[in-house]
């Protein structure tokens, strides 16, 4: 409360020695203030007489003797602040020498527009520290993910083994073994991913030669190949948990392709963000682009026509052998691992013909992209799980991030007023 | 099931006509077989029209604007050399498992079954194979 006093005072100054000053009406609002709050110091103790003292050299006191002495004494003074008029040309105050009031009390004049550009300057650098507030946050959550997710599994395969009484999958838990298996080194290779992806940043900025960067970059390409391979192992167990992506975060599971991420619609992210290229390099990407659009509109068909093929089998009509009908289902659903593979075949492949179209600092720069922008997929996920909500559940999350976000509104009307 | 109709007519189901069906067994093994099939059109698939990635495969094609020839090894007219050539294909690709079809030959010459054939359309080397055997113009 009483640090802002003087700025107000201040006001108060400008909006006496100004006519038809811009602060005059912010002025006249805060005479009211001003003078009430004079009147609060009476009652108040002798430290709040001292502050209120300390600063009188921005308030006009009818009573010079009144305030020499309250400067001197620093204590306990008249009550006569009451009989003060603040709207008096009394310059010859005494400045105390105070560091918070140099740069406001100089002789000249600060006008509202250097004021509104001081508060935007406070705006910008607040602003600027939510950023990275935020930013720290997310890397944080992003950890934190990994590190959930990992015991998550460690604890379902720990239950499992408990309870596992061979051949049934499902068996006390939500997850297959297979799935759970999965699951886990999943999380082993982000882990991994965002050590190659410092890897790949420290080998750019450090200016490596092009030889060492290309280990940099042919390791993370294999590191992608390693995905994929796990995939195809799991496929042939458990082909349901990779296609209905339980193994990704909610927002890559929205936008999940055959169990993976659509090639198409990389190229299409990265076309812009891959910018310097040569003509021969352009023409390239944009034809991988077609050519991964036209396999994957194949293997939608593909799959669209199991599923046809599928809901005929099992589907109404008189049922004459149940068992046979079921049997020949199951040998459809068998064709979904088929396509599952060769969706991560495709993808596999765009990834390497990436590799081959771009030089090696471009290629490095190209997986750096992609690795950032799922990494942020992934924190996405994160905060929309823990954004406030007017449910029962409130998060300890949710709260921090309201009042991050919301720290911004307030402080503009706040600086309206002036 | 699938129905060889129901595809449309932008390629050539083969099976019924002086194909798979009418060559009949004494003369010949599988792989000479399919390869003097194989060298007849510019794009050969073999299919079985029950198989989705079949015809996904087909779709591929067809989208790119090919107008493959293709045999459905499970409607031959003689069942024993469908499946004589099935195996003899799964040989040719390396396939250890029953799941070898679709396998697509162009200009002749072995492409491979559907990974190869992503692979070789991925890394830009299908379509020239296919201008070079005349299936495809600019």
């Amino acid at each position: 409360m009483f640090p802002s006093w003087p700025m107000r005072f201040h006001h108060q100054q400008q909006g006496s020695s100004r006519s038809g000053g811009e602060s005059t009406d912010s002025g006249s609002g805060v005479n009211t203030i001003s003078s009430k709050a004079e009147a609060n110091i009476e009652p108040e103790s002798p430290i709040s007489r001292k502050a209120a003292s300390s600063s009188s050299d921005h308030y006009h006191f009818q009573h010079h003797q009144m305030d020499q002495l309250a400067v001197s004494n620093g204590g306990a003074g008249p009550s006569s602040s009451s009989h003060h008029h603040i709207q008096q040309q009394n310059q010859s105050a005494d400045k105390p020498p105070n560091e918070k009031r140099k740069g406001i009390s100089s002789e000249k004049p600060l006008d509202a527009k250097t004021l509104r550009r001081l508060a935007q300057n406070r705006e910008a650098a607040r602003k600027s520290r939510l950023r990275k507030k935020v930013q720290a946050y997310v890397q944080q959550l992003e950890t934190s993910r990994i590190k959930l997710s990992q015991l998550e599994q460690e604890l379902q395969r720990a239950r499992q083994q408990g309870l596992f009484l061979g051949g049934c999958s499902g068996a006390g838990g939500n997850l297959s073994s297979a799935a759970a298996m999965f699951d886990m080194e999943y999380a082993r290779w982000l882990e991994d991913d965002l050590r190659h992806m410092s890897e790949l940043r420290a080998g750019l900025h450090a200016h490596l030669s092009d030889s060492d960067l290309r280990i940099t970059v042919d390791r993370y390409i294999s590191h992608y190949d390693e995905i994929f391979r796990l995939k195809g192992v799991t496929a042939k167990s458990d082909v349901f948990h990779l296609i209905t992506g339980v193994w990704a975060t909610p927002a890559e599971r929205c936008f999940l392709w055959m169990g993976g991420f659509r090639p198409s619609e990389l190229i299409k992210m990265l076309i812009s963000q891959l910018d310097p290229l040569t003509e021969q390099q352009v023409m390239g990407i944009y034809s991988l682009q077609h050519s991964s659009q036209q396999a994957e509109e194949a293997l939608s068909q593909g799959l669209d026509q199991l599923q046809q093929s599928l809901v005929d089998t099992i589907a109404g009509g008189p049922v004459i052998d149940g068992m046979q009908q079921m049997a020949v289902a199951l040998g459809k659903l068998a064709n979904l691992e088929g396509f599952v593979r060769q969706a991560d075949n495709l993808r596999q492949q765009t990834l390497h013909q990436l590799r081959r179209i771009l030089t090696v600092r471009q290629a490095a720069r190209c997986f750096l992209v992609i690795g950032e922008y799922y990494g942020r997929l992934r924190a996405l996920s994160s905060l929309w799980a823990s954004r406030p909500r007017d449910t029962l559940m409130g998060d300890e999350n949710s709260c921090q991030t309201t009042t991050d976000l919301q720290m911004v509104q307030p402080s503009q009307s706040h600086f309206t007023n002036f | 099931m699938y129905q060889t109709e129901s595809w449309g007519s932008p390629y050539v189901p083969a099976s019924g006509r002086n194909g798979v069906g009418s060559y009949s067994g004494g003369g010949g093994d599988p792989f000479e077989r399919i390869e003097r099939l194989a060298a007849e059109s510019a794009v050969v698939i073999f299919s079985i029209s029950s198989c989705c990635m079949c015809h996904a495969i087909k779709r591929l094609f067809c989208g790119m604007g090919v107008n493959p020839t293709v045999y459905e090894l499970d409607q031959a007219g003689d069942p024993i050399a469908g499946k004589e050539m099935e195996l003899a294909l799964m040989r040719l690709i390396g396939a250890s498992s029953a799941a070898a079809l679709p396998v697509v030959f162009v200009g002749g010459k072995l492409v491979g079954a559907m990974d190869r054939v992503m692979a070789s359309h991925i890394n830009g080397t299908l379509v020239p194979l296919l201008k070079d055997a005349g299936a495809l113009w600019l």
